[in-house]
């Protein structure tokens, strides 16, 4: 109610009914996140590393692949390279540019494609229980107990590594957050009263786990798919750090980081520059997919 | 309870049955082999020869038959890099350093990622629990070869206190041992921090401030050992994961422990040493994950419903 000085005249206008907005979940999740400085700030740059390796060619002008400064090999940053020049004459700069290409691309299509095959799965063991729950189920326990690195070794020299062999393997481990998360949530609407309804109206299993089901677990799913991006980053490192992940000369941060530990102790950049990128974006990532959880699901926080 | 263990131990056996048949298959589907041409130039007559004496010319099944018969027997074979002793008298003697380092690392990560847990807790949205979730944070989310780099680039290329790497004095220990409690550490202060914060808000740490209890006691006797239950059944699956080894540590900081054993068997084609370490480090993780359902149950009551649980 506001009240308005009119000659003296004090006039009182009727009192407004408050207008109540229809919010969608998706706005309050929104301002929840907004809230969130950390995640905001971890978004921010974020976006700013997938913007650099889409223009990669336009920030820097040399070339990551090609031997441009065989002169100036092992060169220190100075202004013309500004992450100096590496062992092969390359400029680091581009390199570590270039770099974040391959370390994104994989992480979010290897996280696209754990939620693709975590989506089905989930939704199923989720859906049906009995039988199908415990094949899949006992499939994650089986996940849960091989090392993963170990058999991402296996996997790798099976495949003889290279970029598509590494996104099959980050999917191949990264589906079972997805699939758990999806599952819970499959498990909890499946008893609701609208899916009951549509049960009753003879809607098939497909149909409701299809129109019903996943919509409604579109949350864990996008949780699941931020949470998969850089752990799919990690493995990408991890393997091209011991050799055996993207074949050289295609430049990466986990291969460059090895090659800078044979030579930082005189070439200190070779190994600072690798390190400092590959754990800024993978920070950045994990903030930001815990910010997105906590804003999406607040029942999550802190686990 | 005992049936839920028997059929527990039951489900490990066939998991565990499964994981060898897999291993075992994607071992032998690596193109090449131990003998390779570009690796040992032998004429053709020997490498037959040594093939046929290792077994490695029958069919893959009875290859498999045989060598789990002989891991049934606690016989794992004898690994083809070092010929002159068995599998489980190379691991015996390349385990060593890393269960001291990743045991030390636990020893030292454990207690200062509780304290750190605790103190976010009590102290909340203060600078030191933005520190425990720093340290949460950073430790579970940077790959530890990245960590390790970090320690190497401060502590021995530009302060020059500490040697790089190497093994024997203690003094080259002190910066894998850092790199090991790195997970530990964040690990034990991100559950310490939200199991104090869950039982902190519980109603019977009210009651117990009315009844006048001293802050201390209600922390350390009541809030402590109700938030503890995380923390005591995530224990043995973190050690075995850390105490095995970490490749990369160990590559880091030229530590001659049993992490390097795990790339030179796939890369060699070490048959036996490859499914020695995979079916060792499946079983133990098996074990620690039942132990820690045990030890869950008897910690906690409420979960806790006779032979009947599922």
């Amino acid at each position: 109610m506001t009240t308005s000085q009119t000659g003296g005249q004090t006039k009182i206008s009727p009192p407004q009914t408050p207008v109540y907005k229809q919010r969608s979940p998706l706005y309050f999740a929104w301002a929840r996140f907004t809230a969130n400085k950390g995640a905001m700030v971890a978004g921010a740059i974020l976006l700013l590393l997938i913007l650099m390796s889409i223009i990669a060619p336009l920030i820097t002008k040399t070339d990551a692949i090609s031997q441009d400064f065989l002169t100036e090999r092992l060169a220190f940053p100075s202004a013309d390279h500004w992450f100096g020049v590496d062992d092969l004459g390359r400029d680091f700069f581009s390199r570590i540019v270039f770099g974040s290409r391959v370390s994104l691309s994989i992480g979010f299509i290897a996280a696209g494609f754990s939620v693709l095959i975590g989506i089905p799965l989930g939704a199923l063991a989720g859906y049906f229980g009995g039988r199908i729950d415990w094949f899949v189920m006992r499939v994650i326990e089986l996940f849960s107990v091989i090392p993963p690195l170990l058999a991402a070794l296996m996997l790798a020299s099976l495949s003889g590594g290279g970029y598509l062999a590494i996104v099959f393997i980050a999917a191949l481990f990264g589906w079972v957050q997805v699939c758990l998360l999806v599952r819970a949530q499959v498990k909890v609407f499946r008893e609701k009263d609208f899916v009951r309804a549509a049960k009753a109206l003879g809607a098939t299993p497909w149909y409701i786990i299809r129109r019903h089901l996943i919509p409604n677990s579109i949350s864990p799913i996008i949780i699941g798919f931020v949470l998969a991006i850089p752990l799919a980053m990690m493995l990408e490192a991890s393997l091209s750090f011991l050799g055996i992940g993207v074949p050289p000369p295609t430049p990466s941060w986990g291969q460059m980081i090895s090659t800078g530990l044979s030579f930082m102790f005189f070439y200190w950049h070779m190994a600072l520059f690798p390190t400092a990128a590959l754990a800024v974006t993978v920070l950045v990532t994990t903030l930001f997919g815990d910010g997105l959880r906590d804003a999406l699901d607040p029942t999550l926080k802190g686990r | 309870m005992i049936m839920y263990i028997l059929r527990r131990l039951v489900s490990i056996m066939v998991t565990f049955l499964i994981v060898s048949v897999i291993i075992f298959l994607m071992m032998h589907a690596i193109p090449g082999g131990p003998f390779d041409a570009q690796d040992m130039p032998l004429s053709e007559a020997v490498r037959a020869k040594l093939m046929a004496r290792l077994g490695l010319d029958q069919p893959l099944h009875i290859q498999y038959f045989k060598y789990m018969w002989g891991v049934l027997h606690l016989d794992f074979g004898v690994p083809y890099q070092s010929p002159g002793e068995t599998v489980l008298q190379l691991l015996s003697r390349a385990w060593p350093p890393s269960l001291i380092l990743g045991g030390l690392g636990m020893l030292i990560g454990v207690p200062t990622g509780i304290l750190l847990g605790m103190a976010a807790a009590l102290k909340r949205n203060t600078w030191i629990d933005y520190l425990a979730s720093a340290v949460a944070t950073l430790g579970l989310t940077i790959p530890v070869f990245v960590i390790s780099m970090m320690l190497i680039l401060v502590f021995a290329v530009w302060l020059g206190w500490l040697p790089a790497s190497g093994w024997g004095e203690p003094k080259k220990w002190i910066l894998p041992i850092i790199a090991y409690a790195a997970i530990p550490m964040a690990t034990y202060a991100r559950y310490t921090r939200s199991a104090m914060l869950d039982s902190l808000n519980k109603p019977f740490v009210t009651v117990l401030r009315a009844k006048g209890l001293s802050e201390r006691r209600i922390i350390f006797q009541h809030v402590l050992r109700n938030s503890s239950i995380p923390m005591v059944t995530v224990f043995l699956p973190m050690f075995i994961g850390t105490a095995t080894g970490s490749i990369f540590v160990e590559a880091m900081f030229r530590v001659p422990g049993l992490g390097a054993y795990f790339v030179t068997s796939i890369e060699t084609r070490d048959y036996p040493l490859e499914m020695a370490l995979i079916l060792m480090i499946t079983m133990a993780f098996s074990l620690a994950y039942l132990i820690s359902d045990i030890l869950y149950a008897w910690l906690n009551p409420r979960i806790r419903v006779g032979g009947t649980q599922e």
